[in-house]
């Protein structure tokens, strides 16, 4: 008896030794490398969409979002601020710091905006080298991972290049430039942008839906990225814009979205009568429903369900706009628009109409809505242009409210407006501040312009066209784009003082590389002069 | 190791045959050595032929066999604890001896894998017994030590009956990994605390430093706590039976102080026409009631310990408390000759948790005054209807009605949780025993919520569409042990040897599923019972559903342990563990852990005028810690949609396939002194914590993600621990001994990841931007950081001083960094020292328990105050904190020196009065007492919150009615009161023990 317990006792030892000294991890709560589920791809090559994890960057980039990308570009501008009201969004002082220019290598959107495009960087390099990809779909993902590149030439000047898995040296904003240009052209199959160049070689499409990159987008980009040549490496290529953006408008592929151009209304209250049925023209552009919008070149697809992260409605409404629109969530009281800028519009100009809400606001039954905690005299809730003071108390109520993509009814957090990233109305003025540049009168933009002006109802310019009203009316139409921060800087007007905002120094026409990146060992980063 | 054992068993062999050489073959005598009240066999007593060198001690059964010279007389006999005893051998050669126990001064001391005698523990090992645990209710076993170890830390903030306590055995031992003691119940390593009923346990030994840890390796740096519950009678011939009982009610201890109504409308609050108490309208005097019957007997060899638990705790918030049954059977025997003994428990614990909503006390805070209960009281016109009746302040952020939220919403869950191991020991020879041991335990949680489509509080009653939420989340958790292990005992001369080698095999597996589903018909159902009533279903993409399942997740070990003891007064201990886990990099899964300590009884040596004991003693041991979350060492990616419908991944967090385990090596010196009445231990201990596991930032452009999961980094504590016990009084009629537990430490981050960092954001509303804990290399670990507060302003903005005195004033969040900030260290988040004073008095049948715990010198960030004591015009729908540190007409609520308070506390933390009874053996009830707990009776501090606990780490900043994350607490940010804290309470407790 003793015997076959020691015998037990031993064999049970012996098998626990040989069967258990594995130690393999087999995660079968996550996704890996090594999952294999039809359908879904990944490391590029998914047959039903190859590029699904390419174009969702845009997305997840901060294009239409709090606390990255959008904000510093925003921001930074004379287009918005976010006023500190009372505690409220007062975030330790670092929205005012981008408002006045005094944003630290340490600021957390600047460190965010570096660390998703990087991040979107990696992903698309990831499809490129997972090798399953045709020429086509190729460039593609080559022309995407470019428009990224733009954005850290533009926003940090100088930059790594990486394009597949390691990293590279830090190349100077020249190399840059040059890395994005050769990579749009190899994208077209030119040499160079020239006037009679054939692009009958390029792989991408010619033409086709916007959320795909194509013939047009490529050359939008290059075309933008011409017209910032000279800020960028102190070269001036407006030529190339010119020719750029002249080939998309000549091609007819794309029209402007004009009175012939309409979505039904979905933010409509039906007891609210001055709410129009329909959208038409400027607004049928950026409303919730503008998907496939003639004037659209290359957006970004954003989706309530599938396609997160446009969150306008949070940003910029007051928490009581919640019943104007029966939105799901209640928004946040952020965003608000400066007021000179508000009122570069004329009361006539349709795109003031669009962009902003001011006034008193109605509920969905057309019921004044009530503010609990108003801080001016009236409990009515009412946005006011007037944006008492940017700290410590701005009223909640204070400032114009950006709606240029406009809200819908029963509206979730995340809204269903496609962003234009190369629209056809940027083009027009494009090629119109090229010529104008060229020609050196800003009376030559007037043609361009004028197509819009027209658009949105305000007289044409007739021989009154200066450099100032040329900007203006960029603004004007490009609020809300993303675009105000380049073109005060290619205009020499970023460093200007505006309201609640000292002029600051040209060092800051670049945002400060993030220091925790620098700081990491063998990073090789330096940072940019003057931080 | 394997190599070092052969080694070890030589050098024995060597030794064996040298003591066998020198004695000269006569007589052989064996017998067994007992416990004179028990009849337990004594292990490991000394039996000393007189006049000569020859003994030998006894085995596991009590028994020894000794070849004493021909000329033997007599055997000397001594058993620490028991008086010695010198026996004639009168030519026997069976001698039984039976020892009276003197007064126990050496107790045997569970230390992993065995046990040990008191004296011959050479590392920093404390063990509490029953009577020194803390009384009252408790709600979770880490309780009953809270105040009683030097250097074990025991919080919970507030003492939410539904919350575990944070529990610290000398401060941060990592960073990324493991924070809390690995747990040890009846030699079940890993097995949950929460399984384990507080008066189930009749010890707890707690692991403190790195040498007595080691043998449990890769888990034992944050320290090991061993539990054992207690076991079956020894008496034959009755059954006893334990009852023990207790009724006690808690109220809230305090509140934040808010404006009164009249108050907050003097200020220039938005009157909304009611006077409204918001705490006193969510708070309650929580009644709990406790109930154990537990019956221990024995039958031949067999003995057995059943027991029944009932807990049904109310707390102090409405609505929310617990009710708890759980039952323990502990059953041991004897087979084979006594050859083979066999240990079985089990355990099951059913829980019903009503958690209640936290979020009610914080809302009750800052809710208008003003504003009424019920939307029909108010004087605007209010739909009522669509908020079940209760007024909300529409249109505010982080703003709901505190009654409505807990009379609404329904948030429960039920655990259950099995335990069994089972522990067979077998003796080959009288000196050679194998011990297989396997365990098991399964638990599940169910948890349920829902909350109504009137509930503005995460019901979404201003939606149109998609109100009310269900939420259901379900986990199952499973953990399996295997170990195996032999032990050899025997005796060379003077020295006496014990070693032990063997197997350990843990295997964790966790699944779990989460739903939240939306948009529900009206509120005729409970629908977290009906959710295929959700409309969420129509429209697709609206419903959340998650599940998580863990690999096999294994760790794997090989140990062994050799103990010596030469002569009285000299012990050496060494143990190596080699350990490999499925959480690391294939390359580094295996690590190996050592440890070597020594002690020597001074008092042997020297005979000391009055003193009894005088032991020195040192350690060193290395232990490690695992990363949290499995798959570290793999690339994880998230699902991503595109427009055509399609479906691919993207990075979420990049693998390091080189992840090792995070290493503390510590080195421990040990002063024990007892001289009659008075007994002292002091501990001093280095510890450095290298490589640990962190998520860093790491290069965007290399990885695509800025943050990956890496060794990085060096943590330096240093700290001593005392200990002093004296019996003031010992008379027939009176006692009073008390007891001064005292401890101190300091962390210093020596490698960090980056120059400095700051971390722990403020919050929601306006200062999310505002990170308040600096951490840096080169520096002390719990720095609260921020600019000092230096007046008003005209405009209502705080003035910050000019600290560096250049005419500047930099203070934005962003520049807490910069070299020209104006920014300085605010306080510690972790207490200089920690107290626990115990005092016993009894006189005749009464007796009093006297428990005072205090903590002083660390800080808190009361933010409460920090966001709702400005009088912030835009927040003049919420209420006011409204301390005794307000500064008028600061208008603007910005993070400063203002907020950060010195939380030093002395509390009468427990006192209890009982009356005991004894009626005799022969009468049906043996003995009865009664006692009366007052627990938390006062507090002496200068903090203006509600406890001034110190807060060891942080759960991050939630508002808008989102959920606290318990799941992921960051130890490098200790100090911050978060507006989530539970009320502290103050309980008073009735309760009744009988014996019978």
């Amino acid at each position: 008896m003793n015997k076959l317990f020691k015998y037990f006792m031993f064999a049970g030892l012996a098998f626990s030794i040989s069967a258990c000294t594995d130690l393999e991890e087999d995660l079968i709560g996550d996704i890996t490398t090594d999952i294999n589920v039809p359908g879904i791809e990944v490391t590029g090559g998914n047959p039903s969409g190859p590029l699904t994890a390419v174009y969702s960057q845009l997305r997840s980039s901060g294009t239409a979002n709090h606390s990255g990308y959008y904000s510093v570009q925003e921001i930074t501008s004379d287009e918005m601020c976010i006023a500190a009201k009372g505690g409220d969004w007062f975030d330790g002082g670092i929205l005012i710091e981008l408002h006045r220019h005094t944003y630290t290598p340490g600021h957390d959107f600047v460190k965010n905006t570096w660390n998703a495009t990087y991040g979107a960087i990696a992903n698309i390099n990831s499809t490129l080298g997972g090798g399953t990809l045709n020429a086509e779909q190729t460039a593609q993902a080559r022309a995407v991972r470019a428009y990224f590149y733009w954005r850290l030439l533009d926003s940090y000047g100088r930059v790594k290049i990486v394009t597949e898995a390691g990293s590279g040296p830090q190349a100077s904003r020249a190399e840059v430039f040059a890395f994005v240009e050769s990579e749009l052209l190899a994208a077209l199959g030119i040499p160079a942008v020239a006037s009679g160049m054939d692009l009958s070689n390029s792989p991408l499409a010619d033409g086709g839906s916007a959320y795909q990159m194509n013939r047009y987008g490529a050359l939008g980009l290059l075309a933008k990225l011409y017209l910032n040549a000279e800020v960028y490496v102190g070269t001036p290529m407006y030529d190339k814009a010119e020719i750029a953006s002249s080939y998309i408008i000549d091609s007819g592929v794309y029209q402007l979205c004009g009175s012939g151009c309409e979505v039904n209304n979905l933010g409509r209250r039906r007891a609210v009568p001055s709410d129009p049925e329909k959208l038409v023209g400027y607004a049928a552009v950026f409303a919730p429903n503008n998907q496939g919008n003639p004037e659209h070149i290359f957006s970004v697809e954003y989706d309530e369900a599938t396609g997160p992260d446009m969150n306008f409605g949070q940003m910029n409404l007051h928490y009581a706009s919640q019943f104007t629109w029966n939105f799901n969530e209640q928004p946040w009281n952020g965003y608000a628009t400066l007021e000179d800028f508000y009122n570069s519009y004329e009361a006539g100009d349709a795109r003031r109409a669009n962009n902003f809400i001011v006034g008193p606001q109605l509920d969905f039954s057309g019921s004044a809505i009530l503010d609990y905690a108003s801080d001016d005299d009236d409990i009515q809730l009412s946005y006011t242009p007037k944006i008492n003071e940017i700290a410590p108390n701005s009223l909640r109520e204070a400032g114009a409210r950006a709606s240029k993509f406009s809200y819908k009814q029963f509206g979730r957090a995340n809204m269903d407006n496609d962003f234009p990233l190369v629209r056809l109305g940027e083009v027009y003025l494009m090629r119109a501040e090229a010529k104008a540049r060229l020609a050196g009168n800003w009376n030559a933009a007037a043609p361009d312009v004028n197509v819009l002006r027209a658009r949105a109802g305000v007289a044409e310019y007739n021989g009154n066209l200066t450099e100032a009203e040329f900007l203006a009316e960029r603004g004007r139409e490009m609020f809300q784009e993303t675009s105000r921060r380049t073109d005060l800087i290619r205009f020499g007007r970023y460093n200007d003082a505006w309201w609640e905002k000292p002029a600051s120094q040209a060092f800051r026409n670049v945002f400060p590389i993030p220091q925790e990146q620098i700081d990491i060992t063998g990073s090789g980063l330096t940072q940019n002069p003057g931080y | 190791m394997k190599l070092n054992i052969d080694k070890v068993t030589r050098w024995m062999l060597l030794l064996v045959a040298v003591a066998f050489s020198s004695v000269a073959m006569a007589q052989t005598i064996k017998g067994t050595v007992t416990d004179a009240e028990s009849g337990e066999p004594l292990i490991g007593a000394n039996i000393l032929v007189v006049g000569t060198s020859t003994g030998t001690v006894t085995d596991f059964d009590g028994t020894y066999s000794l070849n004493a010279p021909a000329d033997s007389k007599q055997l000397e006999i001594s058993y620490t604890g028991y008086a010695n005893q010198i026996i004639d051998i009168n030519g026997r050669s069976m001698i039984d001896i039976s020892m009276s126990a003197g007064k126990l001064l050496d107790e045997v001391v569970v230390v992993g894998y065995g046990s040990q005698k008191e004296k011959e523990i050479t590392s920093a090992v404390t063990s509490v017994g029953a009577d020194d645990f803390n009384r009252g209710p408790i709600t979770d076993p880490a309780q009953l030590l809270q105040g009683k170890v030097a250097g074990l830390q025991v919080y919970n903030k507030g003492g939410n009956p539904n919350q575990a306590s944070v529990i610290r055995l000398r401060g941060i031992s990592t960073v990324g990994a493991n924070t809390e003691p690995l747990v040890v119940v009846d030699g079940i390593i890993g097995a949950s605390l929460e399984n384990v009923d507080p008066n189930d346990i009749e010890n707890i030994t707690v692991l403190k430093d790195g040498s007595a840890a080691a043998i449990y390796g890769s888990r034992g740096s944050a320290g090991v706590i061993l539990v054992t519950t207690r076991s079956g009678a020894k008496n034959k011939d009755r059954v006893l039976f334990t009852y023990n009982g207790q009724v006690g009610a808690s109220s809230a201890f305090n509140s934040v102080p808010v404006m009164s109504a009249q108050e907050f409308l003097a200020t220039g609050g938005t009157d909304l026409g009611s006077v409204t108490n918001w705490t006193d309208e969510v708070t309650q005097t929580g009644i709990s009631n406790v109930h154990s019957l537990a019956a221990a007997g024995a039958s031949g060899k067999t003995n057995y310990r059943v027991s029944g638990n009932y807990r049904n705790v109310d707390g102090i918030l409405k609505n929310s408390g617990f009710e708890q049954f759980n039952t323990r059977l502990n059953l041991s025997t004897k087979a084979f000759n006594d050859r083979v003994s066999i240990d079985f428990n089990s355990s099951y614990t059913n829980r019903n948790s009503d958690y209640g909503f936290n979020e009610a006390l914080r809302y009750a805070i800052l809710y208008n005054p003003t504003a009424p209960i019920f939307g029909k009281d108010s004087q605007f016109p209010f739909a009522s209807d669509s908020y079940g009746g209760y007024f909300e302040t529409l249109g505010l952020f982080d703003s709901f009605n505190p009654v409505s939220i807990i009379e609404q919403n329904r948030n429960v869950g039920r655990r259950n949780e099995f335990t069994y191991g089972a522990n067979v020991g077998y003796k080959l020879t009288d000196n050679f025993e194998l011990t297989a041991s396997v365990a098991q335990q399964n638990a599940t949680l169910k948890n349920v919520a829902y909350y109504p489509t009137t509930s503005l509080f995460r019901g979404n009653a201003t939606s149109p569409t998609r109100k009310g939420r269900a939420d259901i989340y379900d986990e199952s958790t499973s953990f399996k042990l295997f170990e195996g292990y032999g032990t050899y005992l025997n005796t060379f001369g003077n020295m006496d040897l014990r070693l032990t080698a063997g197997y350990s095999y843990q295997q964790n597996n966790f699944f779990s599923t989460n739903l939240v589903a939306r948009d529900f018909p009206d509120n005729s159902y409970d629908y977290s019972n009906l959710l295929e009533t959700s409309q969420d279903l129509l429209g697709a993409n609206l419903i959340e559903l998650r599940s998580d399942a863990s690999p096999d997740e294994r760790i794997i070990a090989f140990f062994g342990r050799a103990n010596l003891t030469f002569g009285e007064g000299i012990f050496v201990n060494a143990s190596v563990r080699r350990e490999g886990s499925t959480k690391l990099g294939a390359d580094n899964q295996w690590g190996v852990f050592p440890s070597i300590s020594a002690g020597v009884d001074l008092n042997n040596y020297l005979s000391l005028n009055k003193v009894d004991l005088l032991k020195v003693r040192v350690g060193y041991g290395v232990t490690g810690a695992l990363p949290g979350p499995n798959g570290l060492s793999q690339e994880i990616r998230s699902v991503v949609n595109g427009s055509d419908g399609s479906v691919s991944t993207q990075l979420q967090r990049a693998a390091n396939r080189d992840l090792k385990w995070e290493e503390k090596a510590e080195l421990n010196f040990g002063v024990e002194m007892k001289m009659g009445r008075f007994n002292a231990t002091l501990d001093l201990y280095n510890r450095d914590i290298s490589d640990f596991i962190l998520e860093r930032t790491v290069s965007a452009d290399v990885f695509g993600v800025n943050r990956r999961f890496e060794n990085a980094g060096k943590l330096n504590t240093q700290g001593a621990e005392l200990t002093l016990g004296y019996e003031v009084l010992q008379s027939s009629k009176a006692t009073w001994s008390t007891s001064l537990v005292m401890s101190t430490y300091k962390t210093v981050l020596d490698e960090y990841v980056n120059e400095a960092e700051m971390r722990a954001v403020l919050g929601a509303p306006g200062q999310n931007g505002t990170r308040i804990i600096r951490v840096a290399p080169g520096e002390e670990v719990g720095q609260i950081w921020g600019p000092v507060y230096a007046g008003v302003a005209e405009n209502g903005s705080p003035l910050f001083a000019d600290l560096n005195g250049d005419g500047v004033i930099v203070a934005a969040a962003d520049k807490a960094l910069e070299p020209d900030a104006d920014f300085q260290v605010l306080g510690n988040g972790i207490p200089d020292l920690e107290l626990g004073w115990s005092n016993q008095l009894t006189f005749g049948d009464w007796s009093v328990n006297a428990f005072f715990r205090g903590a002083f010198g660390h800080s808190l960030v009361n933010t409460f105050r920090a966001f709702y004591e400005p009088v912030v015009s835009t927040q003049s729908s919420y209420n006011y904190v409204n301390t005794e540190l307000r500064v008028p007409g600061l208008t603007s609520a910005q993070y400063s020196s203002l907020y950060v308070e010195k939380a030093d506390y002395f509390k009468l933390d427990n006192l209890t009065i009982a009356r005991s009874f004894n009626f005799g053996n022969a009468s049906a009830v043996r003995s009865m007492t009664l006692s009366l707990t007052g627990q938390n009776l006062f507090v002496l501090t200068n903090y203006t919150g509600t406890d001034p606990e110190p807060s060891l780490v942080d759960y991050g900043s939630v508002d808008n009615g989102a959920a606290v994350n318990f799941s992921n607490p960051d130890p490098l940010s200790p100090g911050i009161d978060r507006r989530y804290n539970y009320f502290a309470s103050r309980t008073f407790t009735f309760g009744l023990n009988l014996n019978f």
